[in-house]
């Protein structure tokens, strides 16, 4: 029997194996595990819908004196939504979306004197989508200017649209203007094809692209999640004095160490489920069909490797952190005040998302990549979608979890007196103090 | 070899002082009793004892050897609210009590079924403890606090909150373990529960000693100048002037003799003083109840005062007034 020991693995075991079964067993877990993936799902697909579901009724005003000009943009518009919905085609063999990709109506419009007012008037009402006002160029030769004024500002969408067509339908003009035939124009035109590289082990940027935002966002939920899950629970066996009769039982550390094992046992089940699920569809090739795009759910064997390896990781880094806030505090309203130590970090990853897709090997990147407290989430996305080095990789794991053992070290003794402090919530000198004391 | 031994601890909060230079030392087989009003420190005396906390100076000895945590396992302790998990299972909630103390799960959930049938409380194993009543919840603690037959019992409040019928009940578990040769040790606030159950008590003021030792020690170190009286008819006896003060109630009086050579005599007097006036149907000459020793004890000098001079003396003699000449 392992008594002797600095903390017996068994009691840990058993500490563990409770927290997991009672909270496995509870309606939260049931409900939680159906309405998060609910939630990301309307987060991730949320904002790509809403940029697609305006398209069948854009409805565009183009006012130009030259009406040459606004119906060469009409026609533009439409071919390039026409070689659009053609690409879709071809790139999914799979059934076709029964909605209509997007398609914009435009409107050409000689300017009157009340033009603008009665634009106006119509974009109030909803008539129209958006005007696009063309002023002719200043001289021969020059170009236009364009005001475009959007309805709201989820019709910004349209905005590049616009732009290119116009792009295309100035520069077929000059082409013209300057003597070549309307058809070799048309060559020039041609957009340019790339493929894609095949030398990247996702077949679809895009999509994967997408699924690992959702597992990052997944990762950053479950870890802020069951680390407050963790400090909440120290709370309530604080102020129900369980701790009395195990602290009379037990070493804190083991007490400890089962709390946080078991609590990121259930967040790993849960993770699981969803990651089951998720690849079942996969696996039935049920796709998504977003306007014009197609999603499927794209992960490799090493995406999800990795996502297991940095997940656990960060729950293990948050966790403990986490518990030294519970053994701090005696109500969950003094936790609230507390918990930006847990909230901020993670928040932080969030906000750096943008910067992540947009350069994953960029030197901002690969620093706080290798930050202990942004590791889990970035270097997870870092090693998803960029190219990071191994000794990157390797350091990061070393740092972690290196900073994860000085963690426990502290918060096992914040942890092991606080638990044991009713009344009120000690001071940052008090805490310091802890630490010399035990 | 005493089972646990506390030698000079101190322990001070912030700036509050729990307890203040506390020896006790307490036999195997016997019941001990931690006597003190709230906030006299008998939880952090207990806390201390179970390595919960660490004293300031001093030295705990549990089993004839400093403090470690290992020997917890030979220790049962119930806290003075309640511990136990919410919305968990009775039965699961024991078993896990139980293999946290090295038993298996077999082991521990026969203790607990047998546990729960002596304590009259089996029909409660298959439910939430939330459902439970507060009585129930304490006879399960209690249950979870034995189940790995420890061999020091510590218990901090044990009948708080009980009725009747179920405080007796424990009571009398205390004592048939204490026969088993275990030693038991409960602290309370009720010095009425004390009299009836233990052997050796130690009496705490403020963090401060102000009185230990066996229960008849202590009682017979006290003048027996307490007379009970039950009677039907007039009172005028109680105008006796061997009496120092009374409390009276309906056909019933508590007095204090005035402190004599004699109180034997003087109780005979007032005896036969009384039958002239009223039929007695009961007549005790007692010592003054362990809740009067303690008020006598603390009252009439400032606190302070009084833990500072009592400190460090476990049988502090009674004031002169009492003592016979």
């Amino acid at each position: 029997m392992p008594r002797m020991g600095s903390v017996s693995m068994r009691n840990v075991w058993i500490i563990a194996h409770r927290e997991y079964i009672e909270r496995v067993r509870t309606r939260g877990f049931l409900i939680t595990t159906i309405m998060i993936p609910l939630i990301i799902g309307s987060f991730a697909f949320g904002s790509i819908f809403l940029g697609s579901k305006a398209s069948p009724d854009v409805h565009i005003a183009v006012v130009s004196s030259d009406t040459q000009l606004a119906l060469d943009l009409q026609t533009e518009l439409q071919r390039e939504q026409q070689q659009k919905i053609d690409a879709a085609a071809e790139a999914d063999t799979s059934p076709r979306p029964e909605k209509a990709p997007s398609h914009i109506i435009v409107d050409a419009i000689d300017p009157g004197p009340n033009t603008r007012a009665e634009l106006d008037q119509d974009l109030g009402s909803g008539d129209i989508d958006g005007y696009l006002w063309i002023n002719p160029a200043p001289a021969p030769g020059g170009r236009p200017t364009f005001t475009f004024t959007p309805r709201s500002s989820s019709e910004r969408s349209v905005r590049p649209l616009l732009a290119s067509a116009m792009h295309a339908v100035l520069i077929r003009e000059q082409l013209t203007h300057r003597g070549i035939v309307a058809s070799d124009a048309e060559t020039m035109m041609q957009p340019v094809e790339i493929n894609a590289s095949t030398a990247s082990n996702h077949d679809d940027h895009t999509s994967a692209e997408i699924s690992v935002s959702v597992l990052f966002f997944v990762m950053y939920l479950v870890i802020m999640l069951y680390g407050m899950n963790v400090a909440r629970s120290i709370i309530e066996e604080k102020t129900s004095r369980i701790f009395e009769v195990m602290l009379a039982t037990i070493r804190p550390e083991a007490m400890m160490a089962g709390k946080i094992l078991g609590v990121g046992a259930v967040g790993l089940t849960q993770v699981g489920i969803w990651l089951a699920a998720a690849l079942t569809l996969a696996g039935a090739s049920v796709a998504v069909h977003l306007g014009g795009d197609t999603f499927h759910i794209s992960l490799t064997l090493a995406q999800v490797f990795f996502f297991f390896v940095y997940f656990i990781l960060g729950y293990l880094f948050y966790a403990s952190i986490a518990a030294a806030l519970g053994a701090m505090t005696n109500s969950e309203q003094e936790l609230q005040q507390l918990n930006m130590f847990l909230v901020l970090p993670l928040l932080f990853c969030f906000v750096m998302l943008g910067t992540l897709i947009s350069n994953p090997d960029g030197t901002l990147s690969r620093v706080l990549a290798l930050v202990p407290p942004f590791t889990p989430l970035m270097m997870y996305f870092r090693v998803s979608l960029g190219q990071p080095k191994a000794w990157e990789i390797i350091l990061s794991l070393v740092l972690t979890s290196a900073s994860i053992i000085a963690i426990v070290w502290v918060t096992s003794r914040i942890y092991r007196i606080g638990v044991l402090m009713y009344g009120k919530r000690p001071s940052i000198p008090e805490v310091l103090r802890w630490l010399k004391y035990s | 070899m005493p089972i646990v031994e506390l030698k000079h601890v101190r322990k001070v909060y912030d700036t509050k002082v729990a307890v203040a230079d506390l020896s006790l030392s307490i036999e195997p087989g016997t019941m001990f009793g931690l006597l003190g009003p709230n906030g006299s420190g008998k939880t952090s005396t207990i806390r201390m004892i179970i390595g919960i906390t660490v004293p300031d100076s001093g030295t705990v000895s549990l089993f004839g050897n400093p403090f470690v945590r290992s020997i917890l396992g030979r220790v049962g302790y119930l806290p003075e609210e309640r511990g136990l998990y919410k919305k968990m299972n009775v039965l699961d909630q024991l078993i896990f009590m139980g293999r946290l103390h090295y038993l298996s799960a077999s082991l521990a959930e026969h203790r607990a079924r047998s546990w729960a049938e002596r304590l009259l409380i089996t029909e409660a194993l298959p439910k939430k403890t939330e459902d439970l009543s507060k009585g129930m919840q304490q006879k399960i603690q209690f249950i979870a606090t034995l189940l790995h037959d420890p061999d020091l019992i510590i218990m901090d409040e044990p009948f708080s909150g009980l009725d009747p019928v179920n405080a007796s009940l424990l009571m009398d578990t205390l004592l048939e373990l204490r026969r088993e040769g275990k030693a038991v040790m409960f602290s309370t606030h009720r010095m009425d529960q004390v009299e009836k159950l233990c052997d050796q008590i130690a009496l705490i003021h403020r963090g401060h000693l102000i009185l230990s030792g066996s229960m008849s020690e202590i009682k017979s170190s006290y003048p027996r100048n307490r007379v009970h009286i039950t009677f039907e008819g007039g009172d005028g006896f109680l105008r006796n002037p061997a009496i120092e003060s009374l409390k009276q109630f309906p056909g019933m009086a508590e007095i204090k003799l005035r402190p004599s050579p004699n109180l034997a005599d003087d109780a005979q007097s007032l005896l036969a003083n009384a039958l002239q006036y009223a039929r007695v149907t009961r007549f005790e000459v007692t010592e003054p109840t362990l809740e009067e020793i303690f008020i006598e004890n603390v009252q009439g000098t400032s606190p302070d005062k009084v833990s500072l001079e009592l400190a460090g003396d476990p049988l502090p003699e009674p004031e002169g007034s009492f003592l016979d000449a």
